[in-house]
């Protein structure tokens, strides 16, 4: 029979149970499939379980990730000790207030850290950037983001639904705003309308269309189309001439972990040169460290030009994050309408 | 006995109850792009949800689907729920069985169904163009019809179940003194069946109804990116700009929306046939 007593007692003997092995683990909260994958083999397997730390990931949707950062903002120790989250969203959480500053004595390979890409709050982990893909076979190579409104190609343009604010603000640029203006967007969005564009809710279904050679041309993440291509789907890229925009992943530390010193351990186990390669062949992401140097038949279809990287338009976050319920409104309301 | 239900009202009232009053809260308070949920007490997410011309139209597109869904169910599903129940034997397990067959697949797979059917390459373009009806495919996908499709065969069960439920009940002498009287068979359906089947049909509309105005994963995969339904709308606020308050206010009114024609829907229909 279960009394007040037993019930105690088990959970007093529970919680010694998550306190003792707390003391070597590090809980990640990060996407499942390959990227979860990969970590394992590339980041905790060779890197952490050797110096006796036992990570414990937490699979889940980055928006399950930010609504348990929300809801655990107030407690005193929260559940999770590493967070993964793409730049934008990490930024967002960043500004309320979620995150411990980097501790960069404890996160030494963050000195190897891509100059553009360092933040207070957090490290930058894999890179990719929005390209043009074509299919080689339907068009000429494309030279930028203005392509997309030939004529020519009128009910062949794909646009990614989930992609809208790196698709708005590569139209912003070709109409001559920028990354800190997105207003320009506004007219070139309705006049790519008349172009009749497929906007796809998923990119599965985009693959699906680009593979039917529904559609020919569309801006989307060099990463993906490189996996694309690896399943079969004829497609080229091209970097657009007036600066490609960078998604980067990134990974920080909640105030609340309860495991801090591992928590670094595990940011400074990602930025690790071999590790980082890791994640090239298999998912199409380019090192975001100096010290990492992708082999040169991968570099060809997934990295970026010196030249090219020195034009990456990278997100004036701050900007962004104020206009993008304002972006998502015109997107819904009349570039979707 | 009340101690009986205590199990039951208790999970509802944690598991249910909770988070609804939590979210209520949440839609009385302010967003700002950067601190997310700022603390107050107004109802300005929901009169600007309201005053919106395109909540409206979304409010709009859930209302038509969810109801010819509804009709399509209610008239597809009432000769199938007859059929059913007036069955008998080792048939009617089976038959059983197969109705509720299509829910055995979640959602997202069924889409994924309907995607292979339905594509411009899918089996129906491909069947059409193999008969030489058609020489380009014709757009399926992305398109209300789909949606309104996709989401009948989710309901058409519980329709059918519910229906057939209450038909059982239906003493079948009554029918067949109808007939000896001299009815048609028509007749016999609509003032005898009909009638009697109404509170099956009252609660298998409702329960319709109700996981219509609540469809997410198909209008998104079906309808496409132009096609809003309020259940997406509402998770977009949620997830893509974590407008918690705003989304909170798009979810109450979709339940209120939902909850008083579900109930005026079922009086009107009671009152109507209760002579």
């Amino acid at each position: 029979m279960i009394t007040r007593r037993t019930l105690l007692g088990a959970a007093a003997a529970a919680s010694l149970a998550t306190r003792a092995s707390a003391a070597g683990q590090v809980v990640v909260a990060t996407w499942g499939g390959d990227y979860g994958e990969l970590l394992t083999r590339n980041v905790e397997k060779p890197l952490l379980t050797p110096v006796g730390i036992e990570a414990v990931q937490d699979l889940g949707s980055q928006d399950a990730r930010k609504t348990k950062l929300i809801a655990e903002k107030v407690s005193r120790r929260g559940s999770l000790d590493v967070v993964h989250l793409s730049d934008t969203d990490m930024y967002q959480m960043a500004q309320a207030g979620v995150f411990e500053d980097v501790d960069l004595p404890a996160v030494p390979n963050a000195a190897n850290i891509i100059k553009g890409l360092r933040r207070p709050y957090s490290i930058p982990h894999i890179l990719s950037a929005q390209v043009i893909l074509y299919n080689p076979d339907k068009i000429e190579a494309p030279k930028g983001f203005a392509d997309l409104w030939n004529p020519k190609y009128k009910g062949r343009v794909a646009i990614p639904d989930l992609n809208y604010p790196a698709v708005t603000f590569g139209s912003a640029i070709a109409g001559g705003g920028g990354m800190s203006n997105w207003q320009p967007a506004k007219k070139m969005l309705l006049d790519l309308k008349k172009n009749e564009p497929k906007i796809y809710p998923s990119h599965e279904q985009l693959a699906q269309a680009l593979k039917a050679e529904e559609v020919w041309i569309t801006p989307m993440w060099l990463a993906r189309g490189f996996m694309w291509r690896k399943a079969g789907i004829k497609l080229a890229h091209a970097v657009p001439e007036e600066g490609a925009i960078p998604v980067v992943f990134e990974a920080a530390v909640p105030k609340n972990a309860r495991n801090k010193a591992h928590a670094w351990a595990y940011l400074n186990a990602m930025l690790d040169p071999q590790a980082q390669l890791g994640f090239a062949d298999r998912m199409g992401y380019v090192p975001t460290v100096t010290n990492a140097t992708l082999p040169a038949e991968i570099a060809g279809q997934i990295g970026f030009t010196p030249a090219e990287q020195e034009k990456f338009r990278v997100p004036d976050y701050s900007y962004q994050a104020k206009v993008l319920p304002e972006i998502l409104d015109f997107w819904n309301k009349e570039f979707k309408a | 006995m009340p101690a009986l239900i205590l199990p039951a009202t208790l999970l509802v009232l944690l598991m249910m109850v909770a988070p609804m009053v939590l979210l209520f809260r949440y839609s009385l308070n302010l967003y700002s792009p950067t601190e997310l949920m700022i603390e107050a007490f107004t109802a300005r997410n929901y009169l600007s949800a309201v005053t919106d011309s395109y909540y409206r139209e979304v409010m709009g597109t859930t209302l038509q689907v969810a109801f010819f869904s509804t009709l399509i169910a209610l008239t597809a599903g009432f000769p199938a729920a007859y059929a059913l129940a007036r069955m008998r034997g080792r048939w009617k397990a089976w038959l059983t069985l197969l109705t509720v067959f299509p829910l055995m697949v979640g959602n997202v797979v069924r889409a994924a169904g309907w995607m292979t059917l339905l594509g411009n390459t899918g089996v129906v373009n491909a069947g059409l163009r193999a008969t030489g009806l058609l020489s380009g495919p014709v757009q399926l996908m992305y398109t209300p019809g789909a949606v309104v499709a996709g989401i009948v065969t989710v309901v058409l069960p519980y329709m059918i179940l519910t229906l057939s439920s209450v038909i059982e009940g239906i003493p079948r002498n009554v029918e067949e003194a109808a007939q000896n009287m001299g009815a048609r068979p028509f007749t016999v359906f609509r003032r005898i069946i009909f009638p009697l089947a109404l509170p099956g049909v009252v609660a298998g509309s409702a329960l319709v109804f109700i996981l219509c105005m609540n469809a997410y994963a198909t209008p998104v995969l079906l309808g496409g990116a132009q096609f809003k339904m309020m259940a997406p709308a509402v998770y977009d606020q949620f997830v893509r700009t974590t407008n918690w308050p705003f989304g909170a206010a798009l979810a109450f009114i979709l339940l209120a929306v939902t909850l008083g024609l579900t109930v005026a829907g079922s009086a009107l229909l009671q009152r109507r046939y209760r002579r």
